[in-house]
C-alpha cells in the first residue's frame, strides 16, 4: 500500500498528501474504510497517532490502532464521557452479578445443610442455617435496592443510554481493580472489535 | 489574567492565561501533570475543539473522563482503557456462567428435596 502507482491510504487521502512507501498509517488504514482514519483524527489527531504508532513495536500497532478506533467511535458517541461511561456500567454489572451469584451459592449452601447427614450436632445445622438465611436476607434487600440497571451486555446500548455512575472510580482504583481479576492477554478478546 | 496565575494549560503552552481560558476551570496551575498527560495524548488544540461542544455544565465531567482515558493510554500503550473494558467484559461472562451453574445445581438439589418429601 502507498507509493507510486498504488492507491494512498485513508489517512494520506484525508490529508491530502503523497503515500509514502513507508506510511505509517497505510497498513492500517485502508482506503476503503475512510470513516476509519477520519473519526480518530477528529479526536486525536494524526499527529498524535503517528506518534503513539511510532513508540509502539510493528506487531503490536494493529492493535493499537484498533483499541485507538474504539475509543474515538466512544468518545464521538458519548462526548462527555467516552469510554469511561462503558466502564462505570460495566463495573455496575460485575457488581450486580456477584451479588448475584453470592445468593444463589448461599442458597444452595442452604438447602445442602437441610439434606446433610445429621453428623453435626442440631445446634450448629440450626445455627448455620440462620447466618445463611441473614446473608440471604441481607443480599435480597441489597439487590433490591439496586438501581434499574438492564441487564444488557451491549456496550453500545450502555454508552448511549445515560444509565452511568458519573462517579466513575479513579484511575488507581480500576488499575486496582484490573490487577485482582485474571490478567488474560486482551489480544484473545476478539469480540471487543471483530 | 495575571501572568503568574495561569492555568495548568496555558503555562505549558507558554502563553498568556486569558480571561476566558477554556481550559482554566478544569486544569489549575496546581496540578501541570494533569493537562500534560492530557495534551500528550489528544492534543490541547482537540480538547479545545472537544469542550466547546459540550455545555459548559458538563465540562468538567469530560475532562475527568478524557484525563483518565488519557492516563490509561500513557500506562498501556496498546489498549489504553479498551483493555479494561475487555476485562469487565470477561468478568461478566465468566460470573453470568457461574450463576447459570449454580442456579441448575439449586434446581437439582430442590427436585431432590421434592423427591425425598
Amino acid at each position: 500500500m502507498g507509493g507510486p502507482g498504488s492507491s494512498p491510504c485513508a489517512s494520506c487521502k484525508l490529508l491530502r498528501r503523497r503515500c509514502a512507501k513507508d506510511c505509517i498509517f497505510a497498513p492500517y488504514f485502508p482506503p476503503d474504510d475512510p470513516h476509519k482514519f477520519a473519526i480518530v483524527h477528529k479526536v486525536f489527531g494524526a499527529s498524535n497517532v503517528s506518534k503513539m504508532l511510532q513508540e509502539l513495536p510493528v506487531h503490536q500497532r494493529a492493535d493499537a490502532v484498533n483499541s485507538l478506533v474504539f475509543e474515538a467511535n466512544a468518545r464521538v458517541r458519548d462526548p462527555v464521557y467516552g469510554c469511561v461511561g462503558a466502564i462505570s456500567y460495566l463495573q455496575n454489572q460485575v457488581s450486580q452479578l456477584q451479588m448475584q451469584l453470592a445468593v444463589a451459592q448461599a442458597e444452595i449452601l442452604c438447602i445442602q445443610m437441610q439434606h446433610e447427614p445429621t453428623l453435626q450436632s442440631h445446634h450448629q445445622v440450626l445455627e448455620l442455617d440462620q447466618d445463611h438465611k441473614a446473608l440471604l436476607l441481607n443480599n435480597n434487600n441489597n439487590i433490591n435496592n439496586c438501581g434499574n440497571n438492564t441487564n444488557n451486555n451491549n456496550l453500545g446500548y450502555a454508552m448511549s443510554s445515560g444509565q452511568f455512575n458519573s462517579n466513575f472510580a479513579s484511575p488507581s482504583s480500576i488499575m486496582q481493580m484490573q490487577m485482582q481479576m485474571q490478567m488474560q492477554d486482551p489480544l484473545k478478546q476478539e469480540s471487543l472489535w471483530t | 489574567m495575571n501572568p503568574t496565575k495561569r492555568c495548568a494549560a496555558c503555562k505549558y503552552l507558554r502563553r498568556r492565561c486569558p480571561k476566558d481560558c477554556i481550559f482554566s476551570p478544569y486544569f489549575p496551575p496546581t496540578d501541570p501533570d494533569k493537562f500534560a498527560c492530557v495534551h500528550r495524548i489528544y492534543g490541547a488544540g482537540n480538547v479545545s475543539k472537544m469542550l466547546q461542544q459540550i455545555p459548559v455544565q458538563a465540562r468538567a465531567e469530560a475532562v475527568e473522563s478524557l484525563c483518565f482515558e488519557a492516563k490509561c493510554r500513557v500506562e498501556d500503550p496498546v489498549y489504553g482503557c479498551v483493555g479494561i473494558i475487555s476485562l469487565l467484559q470477561t468478568q461478566i461472562q465468566k460470573t453470568q456462567s457461574q450463576i447459570a451453574q449454580t442456579q441448575a445445581e439449586i434446581t437439582i438439589a430442590q427436585t431432590q428435596s421434592s423427591q425425598f418429601m
